[in-house]
């Protein structure tokens, strides 16, 4: 039997990697509200193997839901640098977007992807569970193309994101 | 509800306004509040619901209230006073209503009103690294300080 090239061994790890997904879900905003039905029987996202989690150094997805601040995103830094490799980000609502309806807030933080880098997207206020499972059937195919390199990004970036985080954070 | 509120209009330099059924307004000149609060305890209502600021900044005033409410009777009474904005200090009713305390420290913050007998008044307490203006005050510019704090994306096409 022929010897596998390392190309042919990340590609069966992607696959096997996109088909066991847990998550941790940062709720700060109204967000939190789709995330049950999505969780549970009505939308079931436990069918594409994607499960909440509670730690993070376990997870793989970090979903940030709603508006973050000042306060939050020094919290979801955290969060996001204990989680091992590989790991993915999502933004969930326009808030993590552009602000949404806090653009002109004192406290809000208006693009995620300036501190922390982001894989994804979900646009709207709010996004329905089926936007939501779509993301991450979305996901799952950037994972298995190798397109979800958001952590690789960070490693390599890491000087503009703590620069980006210390102009806010102080 | 009528014999309350003439308990509340025995109370020294009050005047007092029945809003509608089960709110009544305290207005109360600065120096009367913690006598007043006092009174007001005495009188049956044992819980501070919300301490709070309005600024006024037509009037050039700080207008602050006390949301108290009695469970015996079911009523909401609001006290009500007035201070200037220029170095405005308020004294403390936390040792009437402990949870005022609390409410003082968010107040200082927020509306950099010093709180007379507050230890922990001008204590960081929910921003971090606050440089500016406190941010409740009315002539605090929001748009500005988000402008040139956070970074506006910019959609493709757009004029900027």
């Amino acid at each position: 039997m022929e010897k596998m090239t390392e190309e042919q061994v990340k590609s069966i790890a992607n696959m096997l990697r996109k088909r066991s997904l847990w998550m941790i879900h940062y709720c700060t905003g109204c967000g939190a509200m789709e995330l049950p039905p999505t969780m549970t029987s009505r939308y079931d996202m436990e069918r594409f193997g994607l499960a909440p989690y509670v730690t993070s150094r376990q997870a793989d997805i970090l979903l940030i839901t709603g508006y973050l601040n000042v306060k939050t995103l020094r919290r979801v830094i955290t969060v996001y640098e204990q989680m091992l490799d590989p790991k993915y980000v999502i933004g969930f609502g326009s808030c993590t977007l552009n602000g949404g309806v806090y653009w002109d807030s004192y406290a809000v933080i208006k693009q995620l992807d300036r501190y922390i880098p982001a894989d994804l997207y979900i646009a709207g206020c709010m996004p329905r569970p089926e936007a939501v499972i779509s993301a991450f059937r979305h996901l799952m195919e950037l994972i298995d193309s190798g397109k979800a390199d958001g952590y690789k990004r960070y490693k390599r970036n890491l000087a503009y994101y703590k620069e980006n985080q210390r102009k806010v954070l102080g | 509800m009528m014999d309350i509120v003439d308990k509340i209009k025995g109370i020294e330099g009050v005047k007092v306004t029945v809003q509608r059924e089960n709110r009544i307004f305290v207005d109360v000149s600065e120096d009367k509040v913690i006598s007043t609060l006092y009174n007001m305890k005495l009188i049956g209502f044992h819980q501070l619901s919300v301490q709070n600021v309005i600024d006024r900044i037509k009037d050039n005033k700080f207008e602050i209230f006390y949301v108290l409410y009695s469970r015996e009777y079911k009523i909401n009474a609001i006290v009500r006073t007035w201070i200037d904005r220029e170095n405005p200090v308020i004294k403390t009713a936390d040792k009437i209503y402990p949870s005022a305390h609390t409410w003082e420290r968010e107040i200082s913050e927020m509306f950099g009103i010093k709180v007379d007998g507050n230890e922990d008044s001008g204590k960081p307490f929910i921003l971090e690294n606050w440089k500016d203006l406190p941010p409740m005050r009315k002539d605090f510019d929001s748009v500005k300080y988000s402008s040139e704090h956070f970074v506006f994306r910019h959609s493709e096409g757009e004029n900027e």
